[in-house]
């Protein structure tokens, strides 16, 4: 039985990413509803800025402050160049445009940091920790990752509960023409939305990376894992968004211990198939609860 | 004050709105009446920026505001409630009304809270509640709320009584009447519901197939007999 406990506690920080991935890609739905497959490579190419700046510096610290800011900079960029202009496109034609920026991204960061994949360093030892006498699969670089996760959800709903701004992006996402009524500069909130997402996308670029390689397709099977989460959380939900995204670590680090870690992947489209066929609008989706 | 000159807008190729002149003076309420699609609330989304027009002159307090958009036309003190229930039920009570207005100070957009829980003191029982438990007649309320917390000089009421009781529209109509007169507040209210609109108001204006046909002292309008018939169908 110790195994089954021990695989449960290895998929805490991996779900801990994957939420943060979910989260990002549901705060760009919410306000655009448009699912922005472009964020893992704007995940990868900030985890790229990160590494350069670790590298340099030899501050892992500094790297995620940078890779954060660079990760708001660069949603901001694509909203501004690449989603406003298809704004007006029907919503596959957005969604084709996001798949373009992915593929530009990945292409871009070949050229600057060549395809190969490198190691990013983590800032306190990734080793088990000893629990009852034994070491368990859980690290304190896990430990870091679950706090910043946490902090980085609180920090996410003070804002959009208890702020002018939150209050506009949330009016935005659910009345554009109310909001602008009232005199809130709704375009402004799009692009705040997409700069937020990409924060947050960033945050989860520079955690996983560690546990992955940085490469400029690296990243990508988290996109599954994340719109996983998303989807069964009913894709507006930013509470569904973390625990479909935690629980999706779980189960899929139970995949990976039980048979083996090829089939994740496939594990993941299974869940988002039957949560289609059984619960098409999502566990969390907000036309049946309150979502924040 | 609020000054409509020549104002025209188009859908495609369809008129909407032709060579329309008005002024919304302050301290009344002046309503447009018309039947289903006369134009009128063409006129009120025009007005608040909503649709652009395809020629005249909108000016507030003298400015050109034409063809500026919703969420700068609001900060020049003209508030539009939408025709339906403009409130946003994901939101609770007190989130719709603070909304409203939030480029104001601090000082400001607390006396209009006060003002606007003393107009509708359910709001202020109810104001930790989702707006989606409110009954219609106290969603308008809401919706009326968030825009006097824009502080506007200019209210736009579009349709007011759609789907609500007889009783509630003539109460909240009163309200907004009594508010116009004790506070200075320019209203413009569109009514289908002609009799009720022309009780409240100084002035009527009567739109058709997005002219006017008739502006004068409300009373003359209500009583004129052979206008009703052939524009309002009663």
């Amino acid at each position: 039985m110790g195994s089954f406990f021990d695989f449960f506690l290895g998929g805490f920080a991996n779900g801990a990413v994957i939420a943060l991935m979910a989260l990002a890609l549901v705060l760009v739905w919410r306000s655009t509803r448009v699912v922005n497959f472009a964020q893992v490579g704007q995940a990868m190419f900030t985890t790229f800025i990160a590494l350069t700046v670790v590298n340099v510096t030899g501050s892992w610290l500094l790297g995620l402050i940078i890779g954060i800011v660079s990760g708001g900079i660069l949603g901001f960029i694509v909203h501004l160049l690449v989603m406003r202009p298809v704004r007006r496109a029907d919503s596959s034609g957005a969604i084709i445009a996001t798949f373009g920026v992915l593929i530009a991204l990945q292409a871009l960061a070949a050229m600057i940091w060549s395809p190969e994949p490198r190691a990013f360093p983590t800032p306190v030892p990734y080793e088990g920790l000893t629990l009852f006498g034994r070491i368990v699969p859980f690290t304190q670089y896990d430990l870091l990752v679950l706090a910043i996760t946490i902090l980085l959800v609180l920090i996410l709903t003070i804002i959009l509960t208890k702020t002018k701004l939150g209050l506009s992006m949330r009016a935005s996402a659910f009345n554009p023409e109310v909001a602008r009524l009232s005199g809130v500069r709704v375009s402004r909130m799009l692009a705040v939305g997409w700069a937020i997402a990409g924060m947050v996308g960033a945050v989860a670029g520079v955690l996983i990376a560690p546990t992955a390689t940085v490469s400029p397709v690296s990243f990508d099977i988290f996109l599954v894992f994340a719109f996983t989460a998303a989807v069964i959380g009913g894709l507006d939900s930013l509470v569904g968004a973390v625990a479909f995204g935690i629980g999706t670590g779980l189960v899929l680090s139970l995949v990976t211990g039980y048979s083996d870690a090829s089939n994740a992947a496939i594990v993941a489209l299974l869940l988002l198939a039957l949560n289609l066929w059984f619960k098409p609008e999502g566990a969390f989706s907000h036309h049946k609860a309150r979502s924040v | 004050m609020l000054e409509v000159e020549n104002l025209s807008v188009s859908y495609g190729p369809v008129k909407a709105l032709s060579d329309v002149s008005l002024t919304v003076p302050p301290g009344r309420v002046t309503a447009v009446i018309g039947a289903n699609g006369a134009g009128k609330s063409t006129l009120m989304r025009s007005l608040a920026g909503l649709v652009k027009p395809e020629a005249g002159r909108i000016r507030m307090n003298g400015q050109d505001i034409t063809g500026w958009g919703p969420e700068e036309v609001v900060r020049t003190g003209i508030a539009l409630v939408p025709e339906g229930r403009s409130t946003i039920p994901d939101l609770t009570v007190l989130e719709n009304l603070r909304l409203g207005g939030m480029w104001r100070t601090g000082a400001q957009r607390t006396a209009s809270e006060n003002r606007v829980f003393s107009l509708f003191p359910i709001l202020e029982e109810r104001k930790h509640l989702g707006a989606d438990t409110l009954s219609g007649g106290e969603r308008q309320q809401l919706a009326i709320g968030r825009a006097l917390m824009c502080g506007p000089q200019t209210l736009l009421l579009d349709e007011p009584s759609l789907g609500l009781a007889p009783l509630i529209v003539t109460q909240i109509l009163h309200l907004v009447e009594k508010m116009a007169r004790e506070s200075g507040l320019a209203v413009l209210l569109v009514e289908q519901n002609a009799t009720t609109a022309l009780r409240v108001a100084r002035t009527g204006i009567v739109l058709n197939l997005g002219r006017i046909v008739m502006a004068g002292p409300a009373a003359e309008v209500a009583a004129d007999e052979q206008l009703r018939h052939a524009y309002l169908g009663y």
